[in-house]
């Protein structure tokens, strides 16, 4: 192995994979797709927080403050039923149903203040604050004083599905498996089937350059790519937060995984056509664990089966749930274990080649 | 003696149940152009993948510049320039990209890409895309590969093949510089004509073997059969083709009576080709 020819050949694997179609888009698209979920479902672009009131006392001293605010979309309903429907369907994040009397019991210090809210199952944590800290801005304008004061009495019901996760919380571990799997698996593949195809493989291990060299030069350029990807798209999701060591330790992990993979996959087919097969075919396995995510009502050990669970795993786990090492400790453990496998791997295969390209004419 | 650049004894190697190379052994001096003929599966290329370090023998032995092929593998490429016979350049990157790339894997300092580029006459198109090359431009930049390292081997894999007039004189003008410096070329063609030209040495390779191993003007002496061919008028003014074989007791003699009792309209000397020889010895020609 020599430091100095390894370096070499990244740098060179770096300028042709500059102009490589296929490489850019598998590196672009995470990103592109981030940003669009980002703008779709996520808060680059939030909707403004939507509130609906059915009004059955006429409050205007309460519902006015709301109407006007700058920052949320409020609508008054005529029924309590078309504002259930509302709430129920996601047109309205919370829903608010004053009763008659509802405006006497804000200006009667002593009177009890009851009033109902509905929940849309599946609203954002941002908007929900936001409307919260809404009603009682304007349950204060409307009585003159803090409503610490009163006695208030709220009838929460959530309708709708009880998820509490956002569809870019959702979406976020396919994103993660996608620019640090694909990242780290194409360009090694991508790039030894290139060399074999056009027979600069021969051209370089002529030289004092050993195909080791070679191999660990583009699973390492694997390794660097998955990595930015990984971290990206975590910045992107705002999710490169907290114990910031403990992520790129995963993702080092996983961008090894993923390399080392792509080197083995770029060495036993036969061409890029054989090599788009099997990826076409077989990389449902690498994405089911965060396709799995998608859907939570799917048992999490269904996702265990695969390999690519406990790259997606640990990451989700100190980003969303603030876990530390002991937590992940598991993972940790299998991902270095199906590392070090392939790594055993690599080896036979690069002896396997070595015999191939003496062999060819 | 001063030691051979190469040397290779009984060196053997089998694809299997089929025997490429069988028990060769020859010696090439420092600076010698050796021609290697043969047809396809003589068993040419296993034996330049043996001596390069692409394959290990199964049997025998050789050095190169007094180094094992085996146990110093790498000194040995790092001292050798290889041509080879299919294209292998990185055509999305410019020449002067490429050169550079091996200057470094060679650890050469001091490399000047430009400088070479011009000497194979592709000064003007150095920053250029390899994809946008003729043929003849990417043989010219293989064979300046090749000397990226300043070696003092060449190994030249069908240099020549496929290509114009033009680039064809440059790649053996390139042989012959290199040769000037003491550089040992161990050149693998199917073209007769080059390998006559070029080759202080050339060795005929059959089924594995040597089957012949000289100075292309001592095998055509040794193989070959040198005659005169002439035109003659016959007295009815019909024209015809008389062969005189030289080199044998009553040639003068014969020659005297063609001369004195014909009327001769043309004379013409002829020699053996290697392809000629090649195909005495082997009963085969080289396109087989």
């Amino acid at each position: 192995m020599d430091i100095q020819r390894i370096a070499v050949l990244i740098g060179k694997d770096a300028r042709l994979g500059a102009t490589n179609f296929m490489v850019l888009y598998v590196l672009v698209m995470p990103v592109v797709l981030s940003l669009l979920i980002a703008l779709v479902f996520g808060d680059l672009l939030a909707q403004t927080p939507r509130l609906g009131i059915y009004d059955a006392s006429a409050s205007e001293q309460f519902t006015r403050p709301l109407l006007d605010h700058p920052s949320i979309n409020t609508t008054i309903y005529d029924s309590e039923e078309t504002l259930q429907s509302a709430v129920e369907r996601g047109s309205e994040e919370i829903g608010l149903s004053l009763p008659a009397g509802f405006a006497a019991s804000l200006e009667d210090d002593s009177a009890e203040v009851v009033f109902t809210a509905y929940r849309w199952g599946e609203a954002g944590v941002r908007n929900l604050l936001l409307l919260e800290s809404a009603i009682a801005r304007a349950m204060t304008a409307g009585i003159g004083s803090s409503i610490d004061q009163l006695p208030v009495t709220v009838n929460a019901e959530q309708i709708g599905s009880a998820n509490t996760q956002t569809w870019s919380q959702r979406l976020l571990p396919l994103l993660l498996i996608m620019s640090i799997v694909l990242g780290g698996l194409f360009f090694p593949a991508a790039s030894l089937l290139d060399e074999k195809k056009d027979r600069t493989l021969v051209a370089l291990t002529s030289t004092p350059t050993s195909l080791l060299d070679v191999y660990l030069s583009k699973t390492l350029m694997g390794f660097i790519l998955s990595g930015i990807m990984g971290s990206v798209i975590l910045l992107i999701n705002g999710a490169f937060v907290g114990q910031v060591a403990l992520l790129l330790l995963v993702i080092a992990l996983g961008g090894l995984m993923s390399s080392s993979f792509g080197i083995i996959l770029g060495s036993v087919s036969k061409d890029m056509d054989t090599f788009m097969g099997i990826i076409k075919g077989a990389g449902i396995l690498l994405y089911a664990p965060g396709i799995l995510k998608i859907f939570p009502q799917v048992p999490e050990w269904i996702g265990r089966i695969f390999p690519t669970y406990y790259l997606m795993n640990p990451l989700l786990e100190v980003t969303q749930n603030g876990a530390g090492f002991a937590d992940i400790l598991i993972d940790i453990v299998v991902m270095a274990v199906l590392v070090a496998v392939l790594l055993v791997l690599l080896n036979s295969v690069i002896g396997r080649q070595q015999q191939k390209l003496a062999l060819e004419t | 003696m001063a030691q051979p650049a190469i040397s290779v004894k009984d060196l053997t190697f089998s694809y299997g149940d089929i025997l490429a190379v069988d028990d060769i052994s020859f010696d090439v001096a420092e600076g010698e152009v050796i021609g290697f003929l043969g047809p396809n599966g003589a068993g040419k290329s296993t034996v330049v993948k043996m001596l390069t370090g692409q394959l290990t023998p199964q049997n025998g032995s050789a050095t190169l510049l007094g180094m094992d092929i085996v146990k110093d593998r790498k000194q040995v490429q790092q001292e050798i320039g290889i041509s080879f016979e299919f294209t292998n350049l990185y055509e999305q990157m410019s020449a002067v990209e490429n050169l550079n790339l091996f200057a470094k894997l060679y650890k050469v300092s001091d490399f000047d890409a430009i400088d070479l580029l011009q000497k194979v006459g592709l000064g003007g198109r150095d920053k250029e895309h390899v994809a946008n090359y003729s043929k003849g431009m990417k043989q010219r930049l293989m064979m300046a590969r090749a000397l990226v390292s300043d070696p003092k081997m060449l190994f030249l894999d069908e240099p020549t093949d496929g290509l114009d007039p033009v680039s064809t004189e440059t790649i053996h003008t390139l042989i012959r510089a290199a040769t000037q410096t003491g550089t040992t070329v161990f050149l693998t063609t199917h073209d007769m004509v080059e390998a006559d030209k070029l080759s202080d040495r050339v060795a005929f390779l059959n089924q594995g073997k040597i089957v012949a191993l000289d100075t292309p003007a001592r095998l055509k002496q040794r193989f070959g059969m040198r005659a005169l061919k002439v035109e003659v008028e016959l007295p009815n003014g019909e024209i015809e083709v008389r062969e005189v074989t030289l080199d044998e007791d009553q040639t003068p003699q014969t020659v005297f009576d063609l001369f004195k009792n014909e009327r001769i309209l043309t004379v013409h000397s002829e020699e053996a080709t290697l392809e000629d020889i090649f195909f005495d010895i082997t009963g085969r020609g080289l396109q087989g």
